[in-house]
């Protein structure tokens, strides 16, 4: 379902990744880890388009965005990159629900403004979803009114409300309190299992060990080691790695 | 606390003793003058031919008959005559502010004035000339005005002639060239000004014809401040010098001013002889002058409110421009927003108004000033939207295209609605701005609330409380706004929807 190949991206004169490889296939779950700065945002940024990059591809179901597109102003490449969107959902560590606008508008705004849907039936969908996570009566908030833990949720649900194919995660319960972290986690855990092809950044040890199916660990740019879950925690194979379990273990 | 109010009470003592003092140290008597050895006379030399002008062979001195006069009188007086620029239609109240010692600027004697000042024996008689453009063949005199537009100066009486014939549209101007150039090109269909005005700038332009015989017929006097009744005895008595002597003949021969009707001032120049020839009018009512101030009012709200939605339209779309456009776009939006913020919007009132005719454009006032106020503010708006973007976190623009959007859509329903809240309290503190600002149009004759004070001012003289009034009525209009300018940014500290 998501594929990237031989990716390069420089940051100014850092260059961040030299070549990077990963595969997701449909109805798994691929889980990212690694200290901060090691690239793993960018992953996910890169697969939708958020962030150019200069060489490799990126393929999601069959779309490819490549280098050589970026940078100029390439119609199609533009357009590639507005399909993936569109399966790829994406939510973000700051959440950046819309401040202007009430919970429903949040979430009806893609819907009705990109798909084209009638008010009235991404209402009636957008519904569905609040009550899912039991945020019904909270419509006509904005979201200045709400917690962490509400905001992000709603911001899980104003992706899914596109109905993608993919949702990406990036960092989804960094900026929580920590007693915010469990209903967040809670919903992405639901996703999962419904089946959702589903990428996370996360710290959340106990959760990714819980949920992925392969892991990935990422340091200054490079993926040093890729297995089951278990064997990333109980048996992990590169120092680095050790290293930084036991780190984040303290 | 004690000595604090003893202080203050002190300052504020001291203060009054200085307003008290300030006027009679300004004042200058016929004595001083001699002391100090010049006489300072108040004249406009901006466009004044052929009373006071710049040599066109030397433009760093001035020329002009009431140039030769004011030689001629120093020279009796024991002195040297010296210029001292003013605008033409605050001479009067400079003269009597104390700015110089007499003001002759082809100044008519009429019996508004005479409440305020002095004025001299007549040195000249003028009367009024109406000009038309050559292939003008429907205006023979002032009684085939009607429903036209007449252009003429703030203040003088053929302003007063123009107000009291029915049906005219009098189109009032601060300088003498400006109505004969707009005559030229069309934008108004005849100039009734005194004379020598006409025969200078009406009759050496080609395109420009006398019609009718001259109307009315008054006086040039010299004005003196009240105080100095010693200094206006010397002047008559020097006038009828010059007069019986033929030197005052010689002067209006130079700068062919001579005709049948100065004859005639011999039986004026008499000081025993009445020579007022307007007709007395006696002070107005303060209460007469509301209508035509509340109709400038409703001018300038007009102005100002059609040139800011201009203003916000276009600052949006230079915003835009520079931020979202193609590096040609983006190079021409920054290039507008730095030339109109860098230079002065008066100049480019001038250039729309006074220059564009030159390559053809003619706009009419009301156009011109609607889009030099909107054109310029839009450059101070494009601002004030660009910081108001800059301020949305990133996040905001990424969430919206994650979810598909174009950058477009993005920029439409995510970005500028909150940029927009964020530079709306400077929006409406610009809309202050820009009302005051609009009182600038009036050099462009687009008669609103300033230029009609302007004019109601200058010829009544009644400067201070009609002030009052005009004063007023800007702040009734733009105090609102202040209210909701801080309304709005109590809103903003709040909290950001």
């Amino acid at each position: 379902m998501i594929s990237i190949r031989d990716l390069y991206k420089q940051y100014g004169e850092h260059q961040l990744f030299k070549g990077i490889n990963l595969d997701v296939s449909r109805g798994k779950v691929m889980v990212l880890i690694g200290p901060s700065g090691s690239g793993k945002s960018t992953v996910l940024r890169c697969i939708n388009g958020l962030e150019n990059f200069e060489r490799g591809t990126v393929t999601v179901d069959g779309i490819e965005i490549s280098a050589a597109g970026a940078g100029s102003y390439d119609r199609a490449y533009e357009e590639n990159i507005r399909k993936v969107r569109r399966k790829v959902g994406m939510v973000f560590q700051q959440f950046n629900l819309f401040p202007h606008k009430t919970v429903i508008e949040n979430i009806i705004e893609a819907p009705t403004h990109v798909l084209g849907l009638q008010r009235e039936s991404a209402v009636e969908g957008a519904l569905l979803l609040l009550k899912r996570i039991n945020l019904a009566h909270k419509i006509d908030s904005y979201p200045d009114r709400l917690s962490g833990g509400e905001q992000q949720r709603v911001a899980i649900i104003r992706a899914l409300a596109m109905k993608p194919e993919a949702m990406l995660f990036d960092e989804p319960t960094s900026s929580l309190d920590p007693e915010m972290v469990g209903e967040v986690l809670a919903v992405i855990r639901d996703l999962v299992t419904e089946g959702m092809t589903t990428v996370i950044a996360t710290h959340e040890m106990g959760f990714a060990r819980e949920v992925a199916d392969r892991v990935v660990v990422f340091d200054q740019g490079e993926m040093i080691e890729t297995g089951t879950p278990d064997e990333i925690f109980s048996r992990p194979q590169k120092e680095r790695t050790r290293t930084f379990l036991s780190r984040i273990r303290e | 606390m004690k000595i604090l109010l003893r202080i203050s009470l002190l300052f504020i003592g001291l203060c009054a003793l200085l307003v008290w003092v300030a006027p009679s140290s300004a004042g200058s008597s016929f004595d001083e003058i001699k002391k100090r050895g010049y006489i300072l006379w108040g004249s406009d030399a901006e466009g004044g031919a052929p009373y006071v002008f710049p040599d066109p062979k030397d433009p760093s001195r001035l020329v002009g008959f009431e140039v030769d006069l004011a030689n001629a009188i120093a020279l009796e007086l024991g002195v040297t005559a010296r210029q001292s620029q003013n605008a033409w239609d605050s001479l009067i109240p400079a003269l009597q502010r104390g700015d110089f010692d007499i003001a002759m600027n082809g100044i008519e004697i009429t019996p508004q004035k005479q409440e305020t000042v002095l004025f001299s024996v007549p040195y000249y008689i003028y009367s009024e000339q109406l000009v038309v453009r050559k292939d003008n063949n429907d205006i023979h005199g002032v009684s085939d005005l009607r429903g036209k537009k007449v252009g003429t100066l703030s203040g003088t009486v053929a302003q007063e002639i123009l107000t009291k014939t029915e049906g005219v549209d009098v189109k009032v101007y601060a300088g003498q060239v400006e109505p004969y150039e707009d005559l030229a090109i069309g934008r108004i269909d005849a100039v009734l000004l005194d004379l020598p005005i006409a025969s200078y700038y009406g009759k050496t332009n080609p395109k420009l014809k006398y019609t009718g015989d001259p109307v009315g017929e008054g006086f040039y006097g010299i004005a003196i401040r009240k105080s100095d009744a010693d200094l206006k005895k010397a002047i008559d008595r020097i006038l009828l010098k010059l007069h019986s002597s033929g030197e005052l003949r010689k002067i209006y021969e130079k700068w062919g001013l001579w005709d049948v009707t100065q004859k005639g001032l011999a039986a004026k120049i008499n000081p025993s002889e009445g020579y007022i020839g307007v007709e007395e009018s006696k002070k107005a009512p303060l209460y007469t002058f509301f209508p035509m101030l509340l109709k400038g009012a409703l001018i300038t709200v007009a102005i100002s409110t059609t040139s800011m939605m201009l203003a916000v339209a276009l600052g949006l779309f230079l915003t835009l421009a520079r931020l979202y456009g193609s590096p040609l776009l983006r190079g021409s939006a920054t290039g507008y927003i730095e030339v109109y913020r860098g230079t002065p919007l008066l100049i480019q009132l001038y250039i729309l108004y006074y220059g564009l005719p030159n390559i053809g454009i003619s706009l009419s006032p009301l156009l011109a000033a609607f889009l030099g106020l909107g054109m310029n503010y839009a450059a101070y708006e494009s601002e004030l939207y660009r910081a108001g973007i800059s301020a949305i976190p990133k996040g905001q623009m990424e969430a919206a295209l994650s979810l598909g959007m174009t950058k477009t859509l993005a920029v439409r329903r995510i970005v500028l609605p909150q940029a927009i809240r964020i530079a709306l309290p400077g929006v409406t503190n610009d809309f202050i701005a820009l009302f005051k600002d609009s009182s600038l149009v009036s050099i462009i004759a687009m008669v609103e609330l300033t230029k009609t004070y302007n004019i109601l001012a200058a010829s009544t003289l009644r400067f201070f409380e009609l002030g009052l009034i005009a004063a007023l009525l800007y702040f009734m209009m733009s105090y609102p706004l202040s209210l909701l300018a801080r309304r709005l940014e109590a809103r903003m500290k709040q909290g950001a929807r």
